[in-house]
This record gives structure tokens, sequence and C-alpha cells, in this order.
């Protein structure tokens, strides 16, 4: 008999001395609970203070299995329009631990949480519980700049610190509320609870306070962007417009745009799919991350890198004939207007956009540095911003030669000049050229938000001459002050705007229409770019609608400008 | 008068009377921490109970067991009648039930069906010689102790069913049979197996196969095997202190203050409290075969042993299912655990030991 209380004493030893460790722990986990208080997402804010992004109390359903009468299913599924057994099945997932609430239904209406709790007498062990829900209430103005957050993934959540980022956490999926999220999500709080083995808290054992994220204030105007939008609805384009005064980007419209309260509203999850796969592309931010060739708009690339190399100045003239050879036997090279300009100066070659000069500068300047130049004014590369941005392409020889396996040919050259070739180039770059080319290379860098803590590298500036600028200034009031100018459609009533048009060859298809500028002439303070793409004309479909963002942001602005 | 007390305590064996106070004190201060956040206070109740079982001990002590050997049968019939009236009430009240209620007394007559057992067989054994008519006695004996075993299991009450079993082989063992019936019995009780199988409740029956794959069911049947063990093993080798057990105190281990009251002695006071019990436990059982060794008297030598087997039988299993050492069966720990009726049968046997000790020269 005695054997059997050594057999005890041992099994005894094997339980509390040897293997104590891992029971205390298992008791440990047993009766604390780990709560997690979320943290309030920081809201964003645009230059006056509106609203773009912010957290919606949602009206969530519960169940305490503990309370819950299954006679109420039949009830609470016409209520809720929940199927019976998902009822069933989701109070029955929770059995051990009945007084854990479930989520019965995410985000119901107003309506639907009054009448719940109305018939809380008789729907015992239902409640409503507010849980937040990201909201962005300007829809789709600025959207793509502000972006969206979303689910973390399976990967995310294996490769992410887990005490931050838990299984079902929102993590910034585009845009300011990826890049900025670490900012915007602060840190969440925690209560950790005693409960008994029924799930029921017993006592606080301690509480971690959530330290709410914090709130980004954008240079972004809103009121203009939503204004500006309607004017190039049922298009792909871009509109970049810049305040050259401050340096931050007042609007950056995209068009086909989308409702970044797809992404973060339960039940839009088929519209979500399909703005996934649009061929529109409608997730695409063209302003940033859209690139195409700039055609004639990069005339002002070649003309910076002639003027600053010295092999012309602004009364160097050539003959436009109306085409170009490198020799009496050569294929020619086309001049847009097939008659020819005559004698052109720079001015004039800017002003009618004349093909014949620049393809005579390209040939003086030579690919390598026409290049050069361009990688200076930050084609090729990304532009420093808050946001990631497209870096596109600038071609050159060996570019040519490691990518394409192929020799340079002298007419790639003269047609790089115009802005055609393998060219690349985002509207955000050529909006950083027409700001440095407004404002004497002091605004080359555009921002985005305001806050303090925000910080982007500085890069340097552009090492081109004032007179270059003021050269290019000049040819640019030209191109819609005279009356054979390509941007004269943009012409303004109330003040001098100066700008480059550009109509990019970009077969199959019709023609990319581009056009960037800047206003007042004298005194710049707003730069910006209209890209439509396929738009035809720079000078008519983009000059016309140029020369409506300026009566909108003059409308607005209007006791600044006058 | 004087001498009137003197004489009551006369003879009395002082370490069993140590003893099992000592385990009851330490049983009434675990079910005050098992229960002290319940409604029910139970520690009082227990302390109520301990008196009147002192009391048992000393009247057991004072009558002499011969007299309660003597009214052995009538013992046995009265038990009978009670299981039976458990088993019609339980019936009537559709829910299982294992006591009735005398007053405002809840009576568990499975407790006292152990000990009226144990000596209508200590009687019935003694009575017959084990050289003539072994197997019509040994068949007799069978259904003697099948009756109330069976009557313990319908109520359903598996542990205390199965104690009957220990304590009729060694008693018979005792009695002198044969090797060949103790082999062939043993051979029948595994053949009968299956058949008891079905007897069993399928929660009974889950818990045995827990028992042998703990992970059959780790949220169903399982719960109570792993969250016990949990308990135990936490108290580590000093415990989380008295009225500090987590596992008891929040409810994650069932029954704390009846079956498993071991887990929250290991769970407060550690691997030292639990080996101190099974010391007091070990020099009980000792005291228990040392009492048997030392009488003459062949009836309180069956009687003895019966109490004996009993006792230890129950301790190792209680204990073992806490630790996963034995299934869960649902058995009282002597002393220890909550329960009125065990409390005083307890001491009632322990009285009969102590008479057996007291008279053990008398011829």
């Amino acid at each position: 008999m005695l054997s059997t209380l050594i057999v005890l004493g041992v099994g005894l030893f094997q339980t509390q001395v040897i293997r104590g460790g891992h029971y205390r722990k298992a008791s440990e986990q047993n009766r604390i609970r780990l709560i997690r208080l979320e943290a309030p997402r920081g809201n964003i804010f645009d230059r006056s203070g509106n609203l773009i992004a912010t957290s919606r109390p949602a009206y969530n359903v519960y169940a305490v299995p503990e309370d819950f009468d299954p006679r109420d299913i039949p009830n609470l599924s016409q209520l809720l329009d929940l199927p019976e057994d998902q009822i069933r099945f989701r109070v029955s997932q929770a059995r051990f631990a009945s007084f854990t609430p479930v989520l019965l239904k995410q985000d119901v209406s107003k309506e639907m949480a009054m009448q719940i709790e109305e018939r809380r007498p008789e729907l015992a062990g239902i409640f409503i519980q507010i849980g937040m829900i990201r909201t962005y209430p300007q829809k789709e103005v600025a959207a793509h700049i502000v972006g969206y957050i979303g689910k973390i993934s399976r990967e995310e959540y294996a490769t992410l610190d887990p005490s931050i980022y838990r299984y079902d956490t929102w993590i910034g999926r585009s845009g300011i509320e990826r890049v900025f999220d670490t900012y915007l999500r602060g840190e969440d709080g925690g209560r950790q609870l005693e409960v008994n083995a029924r799930g029921a808290p017993i006592r606080l054992l301690g509480e971690v306070q959530p330290r709410p994220g914090s709130d980004l204030h954008l240079t972004l105007d809103t009121k203009l962007e939503a204004r500006l939008r309607p004017l190039v609805v049922n298009k792909r384009s871009a509109i970049l417009v810049l305040n050259l005064k401050s340096g931050g980007l007042l609007a950056a419209v995209s068009t086909p745009g989308f409702d970044p309260n797809a992404f973060v509203t339960p039940g839009r999850s088929s519209e979500r799919l399909s703005l996934m796969g649009s061929k529109e592309r409608p997730l695409l931010d063209r302003g940033l991350n859209g690139l195409y060739p700039p055609g004639s708009i990069f005339k002002l690339v070649t003309a910076v890198a002639a003027l600053e190399t010295g092999t012309i100045t602004p009364h160097t003239t050539f003959e436009c004939p109306g085409y170009f050879r490198f020799g009496p036997k050569s294929r020619p090279f086309k001049c847009w207007f097939s008659e020819g300009h005559g004698r052109v100066d720079l001015y004039t070659a800017l002003e009618r956009s004349c093909n014949v000069y620049f393809y005579n500068v390209g040939r003086l300047l030579g690919e390598k540095r026409l290049a050069d130049y361009a990688k200076k004014l930050g084609f090729g590369s990304e532009v420093p911003f808050e946001l990631p941005t497209a870096d596109g392409l600038v071609p050159d020889a060996e570019w040519k030669k490691n990518i394409r396996h192929d020799k340079w040919y002298p007419g790639e050259t003269v047609t790089l000049a115009i802005g055609q070739s393998y060219l690349l180039v985002s509207p955000l770059q050529i909006l950083r050229l027409v700001a440095a080319v407004a404002t004497d290379g002091r605004v080359f860098q555009p921002k985005l938000v305001t806050d303090d803590f925000v910080s982007i590298k500085s890069e340097k500036k552009f090492s081109v001459r004032t007179e270059t600028f003021k050269a290019l200034r000049q040819g640019m009031l030209q191109v819609v002050a005279s009356d054979k100018g390509t941007g004269q459609l943009a012409r303004l009533s109330f003040t001098k705007l100066a700008a480059k048009t550009g109509t990019a060859q970009a077969p199959p298809g019709e023609a990319h229409a581009w056009f960037g500028g800047f206003f007042p002439y004298d005194d710049p303070e707003i730069a910006m770019v209209v890209f439509v793409e396929r738009g035809k004309s720079g000078g008519i479909t983009s000059g016309q609608i140029a020369k409506k963002v300026a009566h909108i942001y003059h409308d607005l602005y209007s006791p600044q400008v006058s | 008068m004087t001498s009137i007390v003197p004489r009551f305590l006369k003879g009395i064996y002082w370490p069993i009377v140590f003893l099992t106070v000592l385990l009851t004190v330490v049983g009434i201060i675990t079910i005050y921490s098992a229960s002290f956040r319940g409604s029910g206070d139970y520690a009082s109740k227990q302390l109520v109970w301990f008196l009147l079982g002192l009391c048992v001990f000393f009247m057991t002590i004072s009558v002499g067991y011969r007299s309660f050997l003597n009214l052995s049968y009538l013992f046995y019939a009265i038990t009978i009648v009670l299981l039976i009236w458990v088993l019609i009430l339980s019936e009537a009240r559709s829910g299982a039930q294992r006591w009735i209620m005398i007053g405002s007394f809840a009576v568990q007559p499975s407790e006292f069906s152990k000990i009226a057992t144990v000596l209508m067989l200590a009687n019935f054994l003694s009575n017959r010689s084990a050289i003539q008519h072994q197997k019509r006695t040994l068949i007799a004996t069978l259904v003697l102790v099948g009756v109330p075993a069976i009557l313990v299991l319908k109520q359903p009450d598996l542990g205390s069913a199965l104690v009957f079993t220990p304590v009729l082989v060694a008693m018979i063992f005792l009695w002198g049979a044969k090797l060949r019936y103790l082999i062939s019995l043993f051979l029948a009780g595994a053949a009968s197996l299956p058949l008891v199988w079905h007897v069993l409740k399928p929660y009974q029956q889950k818990r045995l196969l827990v028992f042998i794959n703990p992970s059959i069911d780790p949220i169903g049947a399982s719960y109570t095997a792993i969250q016990s063990k949990i308990a135990v093993g936490s108290g580590g080798l000093l415990g989380k202190g008295w009225l500090q057990g987590t596992q008891t105190q929040l409810d994650f281990v069932p029954e704390h203050h009846t079956d498993f009251i071991f887990s929250v002695i290991g769970e407060e006071f550690g691997f030292l409290g639990a080996i101190f019990l099974l010391f007091l436990f070990g020099l009980l059982i000792i005291y228990a075969f040392r009492i048997v060794d030392h009488t003459t008297d062949f009836r309180a030598r069956l009687l003895a042993l019966g109490i004996a087997m009993a006792f230890s039988f129950q301790i190792f299993v209680n204990i073992g299912m806490t630790i996963g050492l034995a299934p869960i069966t649902g058995l009282p720990l002597p002393f220890i655990s909550y329960g009125g009726s065990a409390l005083v049968a307890n001491f009632f046997a322990f009285g009969l030991l102590a008479s057996i000790y007291k008279e053990r020269s008398i011829f």
C-alpha cells in the first residue's frame, strides 16, 4: 500500500517540481486576458483643416454566449439580415469562454442599432458596441494622395513586429496612409484582466492607455481639387497644382479616381475587386506615378541644356523649312507645321514649338549632354517627395547598348531633343521643372505634409543660371501671349500665364496632351501641369483645361491674386 | 464521576486520533480557500461535521467493534434500502442524486454502504470456513458485494463503486480463498469489462478514454484533467500560498472543495505541502495495517483490512486523478474533501480501527 504512495510522490515531483514552470505558465495564460485598446488612428486634414481621412463610429452587434437564448435566433436573423446558421455558428464558437462576446455583425446602420437597443429586454445577451471604421469624407477627392488602409495580410503579419501589428490590424495600403502609417496609428494600449474559467472578468490587473495616432496636415486644398475634378471627368488625366510661394502641392487630381471608402467599408469587397481589376487603372496616381513620353514640353529641357552649355544663345536662329535633314540624301524629320516656321530664334521656337529648331539644337548638343541635363533636372529618377514617385526613363547611348543591345543613331538624338524617343516622364517631374523655371530654381521640391515631424531629405538645387530660366520664362510667356503661340487657348484675362505645351506621339492611339505653366508671369504664385492621356493636342485639350484651372484658382484665391 | 473520563479515554490509540484530526483540520483550511469566494460556507459546515465525526469516533470506541459486527447485517440492509431509495428519488427528480435529505442534512448513503459492506463481509466470511464449500461462500460473497456496488454505480458513482473491488479481493484473500478462485475471479472480472462498459454513462466512458489518451477531447472531458494538472503543477515546490491559487479560485478546476480538493493543496501549498499530506496519509495507512497485524480476532482482522484497503484505494485514486495517474471517477479524498457523510463515515471506520486496537487483548 505504501508503494502506491511512493508512486503518487514521484508523480507529484514530476508534475510540480520538474514540470512546475510549464504549468505555472499555463495557469497564468489561463487566467489573464489581454484586451487590446485600439489607438484611434490620426486624422488627415487639408490645408484649411478640412478632414480628408478620419474614423467614424461603427455599430457592431455582439452576443454574449452565456446570456444568449437560442430561441431568439429566428428573430435576430430577421433583424440583422443574417442567416440563422451563421448566428448559431458564431455563438457556438465561443462555448468554452462563454462570457467573451462574439461579433455577430459589423457596421450595421444606425436604425438597425436603435432597433436592437429598443428590443434589448427581449434579446438576452445581445448588445451593440461602437467600434471605429476609417472613413474618407471627401471620397474621390485627394484619394490617390491620401490612399487607404486595409487588413494586414498573412505574410505581413509573419514579418512585422507582432507587438504593434496584430493579426486583425489595419495597415496603410497606399499613399499617405501607407507612408505615414507609424505616425497615424499611434500605440495601442491594453487592459490586463483576470478572468475566471467562464471568461467573466474578476478584476483589472493593469491598464495601459492607448496613445492616439498623430494627425497629419497636408498642403492640399480639397475645395480646389473638388472643383478641378469635374474638368477631367471621363478622361484619363492628371492635374497638378503647386503653390510656388510655399512649395506645397495644392491639388493632385488623377482620373479615373476611386472612392477609398470601398477599401474600408465592410460589404464593399466586390467594388474593391473591380477597382483593382479595372483596365482604366483608377488606382494609379497618374500625376505621381504615370509615365509617358513628354513630347514638346521636353523642349524646355533641351533649351536649358543648350543655353547652359553655351551651345546657343536665346538669339541663335535656325531656318525651319518644315523639315530637318542630316545630309542631302538622309530622310527628313518633319516639323509639326509642314509649311515651316522660317528663321526662328529660341523664343519663337518655344512659342510655336518648332521641331526643326530643336532638331538642330539636339544635333549640336549630342545625346550625351542632353541626357545628362535631363537627369540633372530630375528626369529619370524619383522626385524627392513624401510619397513614392515613378522614376521614368532618360535614354542615352549607354542605356541603349545595355538594355536594347543596339547602337544609338543620330536620328534618335534629334527626336530626343523634341521629347520623343524612349523618354518617359511623370507629370510631377514636369511640374518640378516648370516650378524651377518660374522661380529661378528656388522651388524645385514639392511638399505635401506641413507637420514639423515630417522631413524629407532635401535635394541639391538645379545648377542652372538665372539667365537661362529667364529666357525660358520669356519663351513660355510667348507660348500663351502670342497669337501664334501653341498655348494661346489658355490665355487669361486677369493675369499673364506662361506655359509650354506638349503633344506626345505614342502610337498606337492618339497623342498625349501636355500643358505645363505658371502664373502670374511677373510674380509666379502657381505652377501647374495638365496631362490628358490620349488627349490629342496639348495646346487644345490641356490648354483649355489649364485655363479653367486658373479661373477656378482665381475664384477661390482672388484676394491673394489681385 | 471523576473516573469516567480516564476510563473512557483509556486504551485510545492516540496517533490515529492525532492524524485524523490533523487531516480534517488541513481539510477545513483547504475547503475554506476553495470556497470562500463562493456562496456556501463549506468550511464552517465541515467543522460541524468534524465535531459530529469526533463524537461518532469516540462513541464507536466505547461501544466496541464487536457490537457493530453483530449488527452488521442490519446496517447492510439499511444501507441497501437507502441506496434503492436514492435511486427511486433520482428517477422521480429526473436527475442524478447521491443523497437523501434528513431534515436539513444531506446524507449520502454510498459513503455508509462502503463501511456497512466491509462490516458485513468481515462478519459473513469469519462465520464460514475457508476449508469447506469455498465456492458457495465466494459466490454468496460476490452477490453480497455486487448488490451495493451496482446500486452505487447506478447513481452514477463510478469511483465509490470501484472501491468495493480491492476491498473484496483483499478480504477474501485474507479469509483464505484458493488461488484458483482468485484467478478465475480476476478473469471473470476482466471478461465482464465490456459489459460494465455499457453500463457506464457516456460521460464516464469518455473520462476513461481521456485517461488513456488525454488529447481525445481537450475542451470537453479532458478539460478537467488538464486544468487540475495545471493547478497542481503550477504550485511548484512551495505553492502559490493559501487563498492564492488562481486555478481553483477562478473555477478552472471544478469540484475543487470536494473531489478535486487535492488540486487546491497542490496549487496553494506546492510540492512540499502535497508531500507532507502524503506523509500523513502514509502514517495513517501504516497504523491501519499495524492494527490488522496486531489483532488476533479474525473478524477484527478482516474488518481492519477492509477499512485499510478502502481508505488506501481512495487516497490513491483521488490524488492520482488530479495529476493524471488515475482516471477521473469522482471519489472524495478521505478526511480532506468537503462532505459530511464521508467525514462521519471515515471517523466511524477509524473508530472501529481504534476499537480493534483497544480491545486487541480481550479474548
